[in-house]
């Protein structure tokens, strides 16, 4: 218990520490940084347009985050959660305007080629790590520009749209994932996140499986010696995330977009991934770090037209809070004693 | 005959625990001096005192017949005494002669004079016997290659006394045949070599000079030539004092594990087992001793699924387990209880209820339809946290808060409530308190009273005396004999613990 409170903690001071040298950088650009958070938080939420804005950024943060801490409670780190997207997308894209179905089945049917798609997309990585122990950090994140490649050839030399950019058709409108509120785009992906994150919360706390698979990532031998397979659950682990992951790209093809484009989705997935390990793996956690993300990605549209300072101080930010809280993890763990099962931060 | 080294009265203590204690060591110059004795003996943590790393509480260190004092290894290194660790402190991307430089370079106008050190480590090379080619880079290096390397870093400091910390325990036997012509060539030349083991047939191979440590005592100085293998395991494990053996009555029944012919191989691919057989019966303690590293501990793993089998065949109650995974193991009703209970035994910074569930958290009534009880898992572990003793808060509490000893006996109660009826016990009390001792023993008789199969390993014979109705004596991978519980003599076990079969009784022993 005072466990998890330090950690929280830390990982507080670790935020606040970073906006504080944010601050800094802002005072370099000759912009107040007070100005520039409350334009911030203006920008986020200042109305209910805004708030569903936020809330609409938040969404496949939220999901590529619950995708991160499935593997990460496993000890195993998916990296490649970007690229499951972008696959995920297109294919929920393709199943959208190729067929002309019935609304609710044309619906599953495409975020279920998004789940596919992902599952599919992890499937190799998530062999090699299973059965040869190859490290799925660099397999994934190498996957992730395979993914983004492959998507963008085909939209453009399969699937372009006649006369317009390099986007493919728009899919029917049974296809799409309905809208919240009249006045955004906001939609159920929202919903379907939330959902994921108790879901996933549920699984890791109360199940067996659940509970296998924490012990696993906690301590492999000790996982071992108790008869978990570890092979076994490692290859089922990551394509869960995997899948989680194609999620992401369907809500954001289905609900948002309801087409694919080059530069479909940018960031989401590593932002989850960020999001994931803020929250410590925690996917309750991670629907506050991911709504954290959003805000900012939201509030720095208002930024460039209200103040000075360019957008780009928002990637700085994120950047802050990234090596700030990294450090932290290893300060951490340094002071408590690094023999076994600890090691669940291992990057 | 002059001193290289000499310690006199030294004592270490890490709080309540007296690492070494009054140690006395004369190291004669020109010799190899081995030292040997169990792991915990306080074996490195003497040399780490000869080598300023730790500082004695009492006691003087003389060096070349003077007095020093050795705030630390540079002092250490400044008297002429080199140190070869365990593990290797190596940069793999640097080169052999960069490695054996590194942090006293040889400059030339500022930089590095490359050329130099390479030309002196080929000197170092030649003159010592310890091929390596300076130009290589290390990552690309065998272990044995990479020992040379430290060896060679010792001597380009100009260490004239050289300590070796189990330097064997690493390498290939070919290796470590090289490794003993390196070390007779050091002494061809002059310089003292200290050699840290707990392998007899090394010590008895390569060492002028052994001294015995045992709980932090050196129990016996002496030229190796005097002495047997048996004589050193007899002073390596200690004089029997208690033949506190604990009542019983017999209640073996009929056969439970049995192996037959097992064979399998260790980390470094080397034969861990060579030929074993046994058979354990319901309600009976197998015992099996031996000194540590003679293939208990891959027994074990063999036998609870944790490692393949190269050969041979294992049945639990008449039905062949060999090569089952870890987890039809103990489906089939076999307890495991590891030697090394804090890596694989628990999860440290998990919850004692966390830790009782493990293995048996797809089994009703711990949980139904997937989904964990969690209200019978309290009241489980509460009522095994009463059981057996467990000195804690609460379910709740974690691993990590608790000693030892109630660790331990967290690893038994969730073992010994499996439902199985075969038990394998690796270690039972090491590092547990003498209180949590005796509850750890009563609980293994109560289990055997039960009609349980039980097999212990163990390094501590007296335990086995204590517990075993048979113990089986290790060495080298295969079972050199039999012993009776109640007929315990330690000179035939010492014997057989050195790999050397006793004479039949009749047959007078004759001085040799």
């Amino acid at each position: 218990m005072s466990d998890r409170f330090d950690s929280f903690f830390g990982q507080a001071l670790a935020i606040l520490f970073a906006l504080g040298l944010g601050a800094l950088v802002i005072l370099t650009v000759d912009e107040s940084p007070m100005r520039v958070l409350v334009t911030l938080l203006n920008g986020a939420f200042g109305s209910p347009e805004r708030i569903a804005g936020t809330l609409l950024q938040t969404t496949p943060i939220l999901i590529c985050g619950i995708a991160a801490c499935i593997s990460f409670r496993a000890g195993l780190f998916n990296i490649g959660i970007e690229g499951q997207l972008f696959m995920g997308g297109f294919w929920a894209t393709w199943v959208g305007f190729s067929f002309n179905l019935p609304p609710a089945l044309h619906l599953l049917l495409a975020m279920a080629a998004a789940v596919f798609a992902g599952m599919a997309w992890i499937a190799i990585p998530a062999f090699f790590r299973a059965r040869y122990k190859t490290n799925e950090v660099v397999s994934t994140i190498l996957a992730n520009y395979v993914a983004i490649l492959i998507t963008s050839y085909l939209t453009i030399n399969w699937f372009k749209r006649s006369g317009g950019q390099s986007e493919t058709p728009p899919i029917f409108e049974s296809a799409y994932l309905p809208e919240l509120f009249s006045f955004s785009r906001l939609n159920w992906g929202l919903i379907i996140g939330l959902a994921l994150a108790l879901a996933v919360h549920f699984f890791f706390t109360r199940t067996s499986r659940g509970y296998a698979i924490s012990e696993m990532g906690a301590n492999p031998k000790f996982a071992e010696y108790g008869g978990i397979d570890i092979k076994k659950q490692t290859f089922l682990v990551l394509i869960a995330s995997g899948a989680v992951g194609g999620m992401a790209g369907g809500v954001e093809a289905l609900g948002v977009h309801h087409r694919f484009m080059e530069g479909f989705a940018p960031g989401f997935g590593f932002d989850g991934v960020i999001a994931a390990l803020l929250a410590n793996g925690n996917p309750i956690g991670t629907i506050f770090t991911a709504l954290f993300f959003g805000a900012l990605r939201s509030g720095s549209l208002l930024l460039e037209v209200d103040t000075t300072a360019s957008r780009e101080i928002i990637t700085v930010i994120q950047a802050l809070i990234i090596l700030a809280v990294s450090a932290q993890i290893t300060i951490r763990r340094k002071a408590s004693d690094s023999t076994a099962g600890e090691r669940r931060w291992k990057f | 005959m002059s001193l290289a080294i000499e310690l006199k009265s030294i004592t270490k203590r890490f709080g309540s625990f007296v690492a070494n204690e009054d140690v006395n060591l004369a190291v004669e110059s020109g010799k190899i001096h081995a030292i040997i004795g169990e792991n915990g003996a306080g074996k490195t943590t003497l040399m780490n005192v000869l080598f300023g790393l730790l500082q004695p509480d009492e006691g003087e260190i003389w060096i070349d017949g003077e007095k020093k004092s050795l705030p630390n290894p540079a002092a250490a290194i400044a008297a002429g005494i080199g140190m070869v660790h365990q593990h290797f402190k190596l940069v793999p991307s640097l080169t052999v002669a960069e490695n054996v430089f590194l942090g006293m370079e040889i400059r030339k106008g500022g930089l590095i004079d490359h050329a130099a050190q390479i030309k002196k480590t080929a000197e170092l090379s030649k003159q010592f016997g310890l091929q390596v080619d300076p130009n290589e880079r290390v990552g690309l290096l065998s272990v044995g290659i990479e020992q040379r390397i430290e060896i060679l870093k010792v001597l380009a400091r100009g260490a004239r006394i050289i300590i070796l910390d189990e330097p064997t325990a690493v390498l290939t036997p070919q290796e470590s045949r090289e490794l003993f012509q390196t070390l007779r060539g050091f002494v061809a030349q002059g310089m003292t070599v200290i050699f840290i083991s707990h392998h007899l047939e090394e010590v008895m191979e390569v060492s002028d000079n052994v001294s015995v440590l045992r709980l932090g005592k050196n129990v016996a100085s002496r030229p190796t030539a005097e002495l047997t293998k048996s004589d050193l395991v007899q002073l390596m494990v200690g004089r029997l004092v208690s033949f506190d053996r604990l009542p019983r009555t017999p209640t073996a029944g009929k056969t439970m594990l049995e192996v037959e012919d097992l064979w399998c191989r260790d980390d470094r691919q080397l034969q861990a087992l060579r030929g074993v057989s046994f058979g354990v019966r319901a309600g009976e303690i197998v015992g099996i001793a031996g000194v540590a590293g003679n293939g208990q501990t891959e027994l074990a793993e063999v036998l609870s699924g944790l490692r393949p089998s190269s050969h041979g065949a294992i049945r639990l109650d008449g039905r062949a387990i060999t090569g089952l995974t870890a987890r039809d193991i103990r489906a089939a009703g076999v307890g495991h209880v590891p030697g090394d209970r804090l890596v694989r035994g628990v999860d440290r910074n998990a919850s004692i209820a966390q830790n009782i569930l493990m293995g048996r958290q797809d089994k009703s009534p711990w949980s139904k339809h997937g989904i964990i009880d969690r209200g019978y898992l309290q009241e489980q572990t509460q009522t095994l946290i009463k059981r057996f003793d467990i000195r804690a808060q609460g379910p709740q509490s974690t691993a990590k808060s608790l000693s030892g000893g109630n660790i331990q006996k967290i690893v038994l109660a969730r073992e010994f409530t499996g439902g199985g009826n075969c038990l394998l016990i690796d270690q039972p009390t090491r590092g547990v308190d003498i209180g949590a001792q005796e509850q750890i023993h009563g609980e293994i008789m109560r289990q055997r009273d039960a009609g349980k199969a039980i097999l212990v390993i163990s390094v501590q014979l007296d335990e086995l005396i204590r517990l075993a109705d048979r113990i089986l004596v290790m060495f080298g991978g295969t079972i050199m004999g039999e012993i009776s519980g109640d007929r315990v003599d330690e000179e035939e076990i010492g014997m057989l613990m050195a790999g050397v079969i006793p004479e039949p009784r009749s047959n007078t022993v004759g001085a040799a």
